[in-house]
């Protein structure tokens, strides 16, 4: 359906290649030698049990992590280790498992200091709120996600469902090729639920996305490809319809 | 440390009476301030000019501690490298330039800032302090050793330089011009540090205190963004410095030492964090409280003990200084 190779006529590289990624905490392996590549475009679901290492697969591809080993490569550079700030210039945006927003600032100031980060950023000596390009951008990553009504509220007053999509809207901000989102609708309720997945399927028409979710009907209908993580290690990686039918996935995730 | 709250960041519209407002107010207090040597006696003349500058001091602490979240114990350094950079220049220039002065100043603040910047920024909260705590006091004892060059525990007397720019003016300083010298650089400070914090620069700097990691992950090098904070906080500090050793004629180690820093952090707490305002008032108030005590007791006074428990009165019932209090008062 949503194939880049149609788009571009050619081949197309993968967006983002891991090779032998591994991390280890202590005597704890929270990754071991995952292996798999994303191509541009894929909405790629990574699925799993609690503690199966999906956060901290998403730590390492922002760069919140330094791998034990293994390879981050994104659009044809290699990434490892790089630290967050870098990794985030370099179009790999991420929202957060626990919501993780400028809680004291409002939340046009939010979004509007996530667009800054790529535009007039060192600027010291004219007003923030008279760059127009800035106030463009925020209030375009607002309506995205659809708190532009709330944007002169302070971000804590935000209702828990409201602050999850906020920390999309952020990540938008920033304008981002890859887009990592770490169960974004945690603790939402059905109809938020709802609403967040949809907003992820209209992003998806020009970003590619990695998202954790755990309601599998969901994810079934929302994803073009699925990689499942099991104690760290990836167990299965198909399409929707091979997940499904895959018999180790079954056994150790779905049925439980 | 209570989180101001981001210092007016939200409003886009409705802006426009809240900032004439603003600088009507600026306006008045500024006209006060320049009639101030016609009405004060002589002391309370010095006296007043002193806490301008010590409100300079107070106001470049704020852009780190109210700011970005970072207690430096650095500020000593910044304003006894301002007031020893004055001094050299000013005894070594003949006739004494003030400028040079001013600019020997703010390069000894502004290279000892980028010093401690570069090692203490990589660190987080307390261990920040602490490191500049110890470059503090690094500092302080090469001053007080290095007698040759700094004058020891003398320190440097010189006198005060001329105001001159060259074919247009040349006068001797007295203490009119002298307060509004000061005056108009403290001023020229407070603007500039203002429009600084409402920079998109300075939003970054908010986010950092806020929320570093979350600042770091969209897109900014956060360690970039808070040695470039210590560097201009360290340059206002220095200029509070040189003024200071322009005013009284001299350079001395006890200035150095890191009491003044502590000073300056408890200028801010009484007046309120995160303000630029809130500092000055506190560094008035301290200076007031300080004087008040030594003319009631007498000199030898143990002034710290009972401003200590003023401060420790303040920190419980004004959490947010006076400038917080006053500005809840005014919402009211
Ligand atoms: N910083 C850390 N230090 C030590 N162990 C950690 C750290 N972060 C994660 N772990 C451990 O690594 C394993 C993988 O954790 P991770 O958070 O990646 O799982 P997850 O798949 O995201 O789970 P969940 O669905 O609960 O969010 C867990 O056993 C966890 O306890
Ligand atoms: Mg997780």
């Amino acid at each position: 359906m949503r194939s880049p190779a149609d788009r571009r006529g050619a081949a197309p590289a993968p967006i983002l290649q891991i090779e032998g990624l591994t991390v280890r905490f202590g005597g704890l392996t929270a990754l071991n030698d995952v292996n798999f590549s994303v191509m541009p475009g894929e909405v790629r679901a990574i699925i799993g049990p609690n503690g199966a290492g999906k956060s901290t697969f998403f730590n390492c591809v922002t760069g919140v992590l330094r791998p034990t080993s293994g390879r981050i490569v994104f659009d044809g550079k290699n990434i490892t280790g790089r630290p967050s700030n870098e990794v985030s210039q370099r179009g790999i945006a991420r929202s957060y498992q626990i919501t993780n927003i400028l809680p004291n600032a409002t939340v046009f100031e939010n979004v509007r200091v996530a667009a800054q980060s790529r535009r007039h950023a060192w600027s010291m000596l004219r007003d923030r709120g008279s760059f127009n390009d800035l106030n463009e951008k925020a209030e375009s990553a607002l309506n995205q996600v659809g708190l532009l009504p709330k944007a002169q509220e302070l971000a804590a007053n935000l209702s828990h469902g409201e602050q999850r999509n906020l920390e999309i809207g952020i990540a938008l901000a920033t304008e981002p090729k890859l887009l990592c989102l770490d169960e974004p609708t945690a603790g939402m309720s059905a109809a938020e639920t709802h609403d967040t997945i949809e907003l992820v399927r209209r992003i998806a028409s020009n970003l590619t996305i990695l998202i954790v979710e755990h309601d599998m009907p969901l994810v079934m209908e929302l994803a073009t490809r699925i990689t499942v993580f099991h104690y760290g290690e990836v167990l299965a990686d198909g399409s929707p319809a091979e997940i499904r039918d895959n018999s180790r996935v079954q056994e150790v995730y779905l049925k439980t | 440390m209570t989180l101001a709250s981001l210092d007016r960041i939200s409003p886009r519209k409705g802006r426009l009476s809240h900032t004439t407002v603003f600088w009507m107010v600026f306006a008045v207090i500024m006209a006060l301030l320049v009639i101030a040597p016609f009405v004060l006696p002589v002391f309370w003349l010095k006296f007043l000019t002193e806490i301008l500058i010590w409100g300079l001091l107070a106001m470049s602490s704020d852009l780190l501690l109210g700011y970005t979240g970072l207690i430096s114990f650095g500020h000593s350094v910044f304003f006894g490298l301002g007031m020893y950079g004055a001094a050299g220049a000013l005894l070594h220039s003949h006739p004494a330039n003030l400028w040079l002065a001013i600019l020997c100043g703010l390069a000894g603040a502004g290279g000892a800032a980028l010093f401690v910047a570069y090692f203490s920024t990589r660190l987080r909260d307390v261990y920040f302090a602490i490191t500049t705590l110890i470059f503090a006091q690094i500092f302080y004892v090469i001053i007080f050793t290095w007698t040759s060059v700094t004058g020891g525990e003398n320190g440097l007397i010189f006198s005060r330089p001329h105001f001159a720019i060259p074919f247009l003016v040349d006068f001797k300083f007295d203490r009119y011009t002298m307060h509004w010298f000061v005056l108009a650089l403290v001023a020229g400070s407070y603007v500039l540090l203002r429009r600084i914090t409402r920079s998109p620069f300075g939003m970054v700097l908010q986010s950092i205190r806020e929320n570093e990691a979350r600042t770091r992950a969209i897109g900014y090098p956060v360690d970039r963004y808070k040695i470039v904070a210590v560097m201009l906080s360290g340059l206002f500090a220095g200029l509070a410095g040189v003024l200071y050793a322009v005013q009284n004629e001299f350079a001395a180690p006890d200035f150095v030492f890191f009491i003044t820093s502590g000073d300056t952090i408890i200028f801010n707490v009484m007046g309120g964090i995160g303000t630029l305002v809130g500092p000055i008032v506190g560094a008035g108030f301290f200076q007031l409280l300080r004087e008040l005590l030594s003319r009631l007791f007498g000199d030898q006074f143990p002034y710290l003990i009972p401003v200590g428990m003023v401060f420790i009165v303040m920190i419980i019932f004004l959490p947010q200084g006076l400038m917080g209090w006053a500005r809840r008062w005014l919402n009211q």
